[in-house]
């Protein structure tokens, strides 16, 4: 009896979410449908063409946009993961009266809107000396991908019983041993979703990677908006479909590699 | 959970050098260089700074290919966007910058503009003369004109009763909840004020209430306002009338001849984009090479089909192709290119009480 | 009493560069924005360091409190939908086999990676008079004129959901992830119905998630100009639409930079409510 309702509810929960997965992917599946569209206006469908993929493959300028974008995400994303997860772990098990100030000030880049980011960065970039370009442009996407890693790792934190970590203490392991053994592998969740985040927060900024850049650093997004004033082309469909399908194969891989480690993982776990 | 992490940083790492090999194998990206490397030589670098296609992909690949000077093309979306951007490089980084006229304005009176060397531009005489000695820059000294537009209204007369002729009849009650106009205070106050009789560029506080209540008779009619991308609702079916600028208008009529332009009897607005030279520039002999390039004839009828806005070139004139001079957002009538007005900035007072306005009419519509 | 200095010792070196960061990279400029709200605009570009009050006493015009109102509005009614959406799904996502809850993690991800505008696009092909929608409609026969789905509160609401609701579901999921189900069965074998069991003790234990998830979504959700102008036909001004004006078209710095602060306490004020929640919701016996 038990275990018919178990299923049942199962079954009822995968539904939900795959009609939630569904309504998300719907919009991505046109965008995939029109980067094949002739017509270069989105508005009418012009037939079946496989030109803008080739259009992509020599645009260089589209190209050169792509590479900066994922050298900015990934290395924004990787040094805001060390300094969101160490800052909350800091917080949370120290205890430090000007925490709770730092935690607001901290979250404020993801509230402010991202034009007066832009334009309070270009001022104070400029006044400090630090020249325009790739290195500005991380320190400004770092600024607001490492709430997304903070706040997702502190509740991750608040919810872990601190006694685990005692025991180990207690066990003789040293503070750099209970953090790393103990827990990282507890808040990894934490960590990553924060990453996951923090990079498509990245990969989506325009302005401030506008005002950050010099002359050779111009992202995709800001090269996306811009490409307004002349009509958007599905050339950046195609672009879009090409990088989800190398996102799903990478997935995919590292699945397919991570499935033998993770039942041992799982084991471990439990 | 901790294996999952660190599979995602290997993915992640692993991409980034995927798409580093893609770029590295078939680009000349140049690296960042700010020109002082105590070469006499200028190095064979050209720093663009415009909208994205704003010049075409393929006259800069022949470009490059012709001189050897590499091109780092970057975007910005706003010219407001531009200016803060220069204004704090002052005047360095970038060899060409494209931008609208009245900004272009501003950053001449800032001093962020160097003049031209003509001697080194020869082909600065192709440009027709009535383009030339506009209000941003009277004598000539600072900017070469590159794109020049004026908004347009386009309808499609299929599903379209009324004879539209002009501004006015935008707020003929039959449009009800079916116009996309753009998404500007200064040029759909403008176009109310014109129906007034009055200029685009009215300051006095009393007529501006009183074309509020002029543009909020307009509230009904309006389906969508778009800055950017107007014609996808004309051609979407979306809206039935549109008011744009020309390119936007042009595009309009390449996906769908049916459609028809109206050349507004109340007077056109006007608007030039144009080049010019940063005061530090740090590749100037570049930037000159790069202009008379542009300014060939055969090049520039190369470069205005793909852009669609009007060519000031008239060394272009005899290539230019039949389906860009037949377009009839193009293709304007003498007579109505005669009595055309520039949106000019105007005082803070005002601009401030444009945009409140403005931001009151959007209110009411939504 | 010494290990516990030291331990603490080890914090600050842990906290260390999120201190430098904030203080250096976000706080200056910050204040910057905060100043700049109490100058004057110079004649056409620029400010001048003159000290002003106008730019607050413009905020009490009736036309800014509306748009004030209608982006709190918004963001009310977006907060409250992806929560009511994004929380059962990270539940149903907490309870699959751990291999299927990565995967589904990145599913939910993934579309965020591409262009935000070119996404929104996707929705428009779908919405539009002869979208993808209205003709499935017209096919079946359910209706006999398209519907106007496009340019319309609804559609506005539809985009601000979807754009943010990973930030809804990324920290419920965290939280409810690592949450004790013993518990969850005590109460249950102490005779708790499910739904008081759920009320009492999941709902309890994973509110440091909800409200993380919360304020991800609320604060945003009134600075995104984008959704409202391509999805709203660009008919609803909100704090992000106006801010993005002043900046961009009416060139008036400081009155952005006054609207920006305004934005800034309200989410300070939220934030500070969050905090004093969070702190509440750690259950005695876990903390």
């Amino acid at each position: 009896m038990k275990g018919k309702k178990h299923t049942q509810r199962r079954w009822g929960s995968g539904i939900y979410l795959g009609v939630i997965l569904a309504l998300m992917y719907i919009p991505i599946v046109l965008v995939i449908v029109y980067s094949f569209n002739k017509q270069k206006i989105s508005a009418v469908w012009g037939g079946f063409s496989l030109d803008w993929y080739r259009v992509l493959f020599h645009d260089q300028q589209m190209m050169g946009a792509l590479w900066n974008s994922l050298k900015l995400g990934i290395s924004s994303c990787l040094i805001s993961g060390v300094i969101g997860t160490l800052g909350a772990v800091g917080m949370t098990k120290g205890r430090f009266r000007t925490a709770g100030a730092i935690e607001s000030i901290a979250t404020l880049p993801i509230m402010i809107p991202e034009i007066i980011l832009g334009i309070a960065f270009l001022t104070f970039f400029s006044f400090v000396g630090i020249p325009y370009g790739m290195p500005a442009m991380i320190i400004g996407h770092c600024t607001f991908c490492i709430p997304y890693i903070f706040i997702n790792v502190r509740t991750r934190l608040l919810g872990i019983d601190p006694s685990i970590e005692e025991a180990a203490r207690d066990l003789g392991a040293g503070g750099g041993r209970v953090f790393w053994d103990i827990t990282l592998p507890l808040i990894a969740p934490g960590i990553l979703s924060g990453m996951l985040l923090a990079f498509a927060m990245s990969l989506d900024d325009v302005i401030i990677s506008f005002f950050l850049a010099g002359p050779t650093s111009t992202t995709l997004p800001v090269r996306v908006y811009s490409q307004l004033k002349t009509a958007v082309t599905p050339e950046i469909n195609a672009l879009c479909t090409l990088t989800m399908g190398v996102t799903f194969c990478i997935v995919i891989v590292s699945q397919i590699l991570g499935s033998n480690k993770f039942k041992r993982n799982r084991r471990e776990e439990l | 959970m901790k294996k999952l992490l660190v599979g995602f940083m290997i993915a992640a790492m692993a991409m980034t050098l995927l798409v580093g090999c893609g770029s590295a194998g078939d680009s000349s990206q140049p690296s960042t260089n700010n020109g002082a490397e105590g070469k006499t030589d200028e190095e064979k670098v050209l720093n663009i700074f415009t909208w994205a296609t704003y010049f075409p992909d393929d006259i800069l690949k022949s470009f490059t290919e012709e001189t050897g000077i590499a091109i780092n093309y970057s975007n910005f979306s706003t010219n407001e966007e531009m200016l803060s951007k220069l204004e704090t490089v002052q005047g360095g980084e970038y060899d060409i910058v494209l931008a609208s006229d009245y900004i272009v304005k501003m950053a001449i009176d800032k001093g962020l503009v160097k003049k031209l060397d003509k001697a080194q531009i020869p082909n600065y005489d192709n440009l027709d003369p009535s383009y030339l000695g506009n209000y941003f820059d009277p004598d000539n000294e600072y900017t070469v004109p590159y794109g020049v537009g004026t908004p347009l209204i386009v309808y499609d007369p299929s599903r379209v009763d009324v004879e539209i002729k002009g501004y006015a009849d935008l707020w003929n009650p039959a449009l009800k909840d079916s116009l996309v106009l753009v998404n500007d205070a200064r040029n759909i106050l403008g176009i109310t004020l014109k129906t007034m009789g009055k200029s685009l560029n009215e300051e006095d506080s009393a007529v501006l209430e009183e074309a509020k209540s002029k543009l909020m008779e307009l509230k009904d009619n309006v389906r969508v306002l778009d800055y950017d991308t107007p014609y996808n609702k004309l051609l979407e079916g979306e809206a039935t009338v549109g008011y744009m600028f020309t390119s936007q208008a042009a595009t309009c009529l390449t996906v769908n001849p049916d459609l028809k332009v109206v050349y507004p009897e109340e007077g056109l607005g006007f608007g030039i984009d144009a080049i010019f030279t940063p005061s530090n520039a740090p590749h100037e002999k570049n930037a000159h090479a790069f202009l008379n390039y542009i300014l060939q004839g055969e090049v520039a009828a190369d470069i205005y089909p793909q852009i669609l806005y009007l060519c000031p070139n008239k060394a272009a004139y005899e290539f230019l192709p039949e389906e860009y001079t037949s377009n009839s957002a193009i293709n304007i009538p003498e007579e109505n290119r005669k009595d055309v007005e520039f949106i000019q900035v105007i005082s803070n007072e005002a601009s401030d009480l444009y945009n409140s306005i403005w931001t009151e009419f959007v209110q009411a519509v939504g | 009493m010494e290990k516990r200095r030291r331990h603490d010792g080890s914090f600050f070196l842990a906290m260390l560069p999120l201190y430098v960061t904030t203080l250096v990279f976000v706080l200056l400029p910050v204040l910057y924005v905060v100043a700049l709200s109490f100058m004057k605009r110079d004649a056409t570009w620029g400010v001048t360091s003159e000290f002003t009050l106008e730019n607050y006493i413009r905020l009490w015009d009736p036309i800014y409190l509306k748009v004030l109102l209608d982006s709190l509005k918004i963001a009310v009614k977006t907060t409250l939908l992806a929560l009511a959406i994004g929380y059962p799904f990270a539940y149903c996502m907490a309870k699959l086999p751990p291999r299927k809850r990565g995967i589904v993690m990145v599913l939910v991800i993934v579309p965020f990676w591409t262009n935000a505008l070119v996404r929104i696009y996707g929705w428009m092909i779908l919405l539009r008079a002869n979208g993808v929608v209205n003709t499935l409609l017209l096919e079946i026969g359910i209706v006999d004129v398209p519907l106007k789905l496009l340019y319309t509160d609804g559609a506005v609401l539809l985009g601000m959901v979807y754009s943010l609701l990973p930030f809804m579901i990324l920290p419920s999921y965290t939280s409810i992830e690592k949450m004790d189900w013993s518990l969850v069965e005590a109460a249950r074998d102490l005779g708790a119905g499910k739904m008081r069991a759920f009320l009492t003790v999941t709902l309890r234990l994973t509110l440091p998630g909800i409200l993380s998830g919360c304020v991800l979504v609320f604060v945003p959700s009134m600075g995104l100009f984008f959704i409202s102008d391509l999805l709203g036909g660009g008919k609803e001004v909100l704090m992000g639409n106006l801010i993005q004006n002043q900046i961009l078209t009416a060139r008036n710095w400081p009155f952005g930079a006054a609207l920006s602060v305004v934005m800034m306490l309200m989410t300070l004020l939220f934030l500070f409510v969050y905090r004093k929640s969070t702190k509440q919701s750690q259950p005695e016996g876990m903390a």
